[in-house]
């Protein structure tokens, strides 16, 4: 991802309040990584798993924390139970950041990710959670704050997943 | 030493902290106490994460997590992470039975065998991470827990009980009891938690 776009994620992300994020590292959108941590409005929570990472950003949300997760596409299967347990089933807003690793225009697809990628749409259709697909920067503050607003309405994740220019 | 006894001894020290629950403390937890500030959550597995997010953006309120030995080894990598982030307002009570007490079968965990949940807390730099096996014992570490600063970590060591199984079911709904939490901690921070409201 071009380091514009990387500021352009961030700087949408701040203008539609997200203020606290859990986070697993990964290749795709690791540029914001930097640039979150930088900036003290952004409290950040690295975890060990995705599935924690939902379970931590649902507990700062029902504490008053407007919350992302942030995650590689792979991570959606690790943390659906914590997906349907607590903010699904507890109807948590959170915001889902994640890179849709094997998508068609996955910049990085290979064998290794298109399998996961294959998959994904179907797995938020069963979880019954909002997704967007991104592939470029037009409109993005608009775009998170669409999300944003879309998250707080139903009380639920929304997810935003990443691909094309996101990808390179 | 059992958990209802552990339970009924905590029931005192809970005024306005908020409490999150994993599935086998809120059979009895929910009996107990009506604070507006349980978080009941009717899963394994999430107790632990919840709370700490919930310490993470309340860092000056304090947050207690009532959990079970099935459930931490559900989420084991909880504990790296809760070593890693600290918050000093968390307060963590493992009841520990050594077995899978579910609602009709009654199977060894881990911590049966091997298995040391202070030990890998401890090793996860959660440095005060002990183990209680009296009631006098989990009276003091609890109170010091409670009272001190720093974030706490209480391992119970219980008998296995039978009462979950028999218990009354409670009516209140998983969303109702989200609601009730949330509006408890609106009114008790002043700040609106969930927004959009048309």
């Amino acid at each position: 991802m071009e380091p514009d776009l990387a500021s352009k994620l961030v700087n949408g992300l701040r203008s539609a309040g997200i203020n606290f994020v859990t986070y697993l590292p990964e290749t795709r959108l690791s540029q914001i990584l930097p640039l979150m941590r930088e900036d003290k409005f952004f409290q950040l929570a690295p975890v060990a798993s995705e599935a924690e990472g939902v379970s931590i950003a649902a507990g700062a949300s029902l504490g008053g924390k407007q919350v992302a997760c942030y995650m590689e596409g792979t991570g959606v299967f690790v943390s659906t139970y914590n997906l349907l347990t607590v903010a699904e089933r507890f109807g948590v807003p959170m915001l889902l950041l994640v890179s849709y690793v094997g998508s068609v225009a996955d910049k990085r697809n290979s064998f290794l990710y298109v399998r996961r990628g294959t998959r994904m749409i179907p797995v938020w259709e069963a979880l019954g959670i909002e997704y967007q697909i991104l592939s470029d920067g037009e409109n993005l503050e608009t775009r998170i704050k669409d999300a944003a607003r879309m998250m707080h309405a139903l009380k639920l994740p929304v997810v935003l997943l990443f691909t094309g220019e996101f990808t390179s | 030493m059992n958990r209802r006894a552990c339970l009924e001894a905590l029931l005192p020290l809970v005024t306005d902290q908020l409490v999150v629950a994993s599935v086998s403390g809120q059979w009895v937890w929910g009996q107990i106490s009506r604070h507006e500030g349980n978080l009941l959550l009717g899963s394994m597995g999430n107790a632990l994460g919840v709370g700490m997010g919930m310490a993470l953006g309340l860092p000056h309120r304090q947050v207690i997590v009532i959990e079970s030995d099935g459930s931490v080894l559900l989420s084991l990598f909880n504990l790296p992470t809760l070593g890693t982030l600290h918050p000093d307002n968390l307060k963590v009570f493992v009841f520990d039975n050594e077995a899978y007490s579910g609602s009709r079968i009654s199977r060894p965990t881990a911590t049966a065998a091997k298995t040391d949940i202070a030990a890998i807390a401890r090793d996860s730099g959660i440095e005060r991470a002990v183990t209680v096996r009296d009631l006098d014992a989990f009276n003091r570490e609890m109170s010091s827990a409670l009272k001190g600063p720093g974030l706490g970590f209480v391992v119970a060591k219980i008998e296995e009980t039978f009462e979950h199984r028999n218990a009354e079911r409670s009516d209140v709904d998983l969303m109702e009891n989200k609601y009730r939490f949330v509006r408890y901690v609106e009114r008790t921070e002043g700040k609106p938690i969930f927004l959009g409201r048309g």
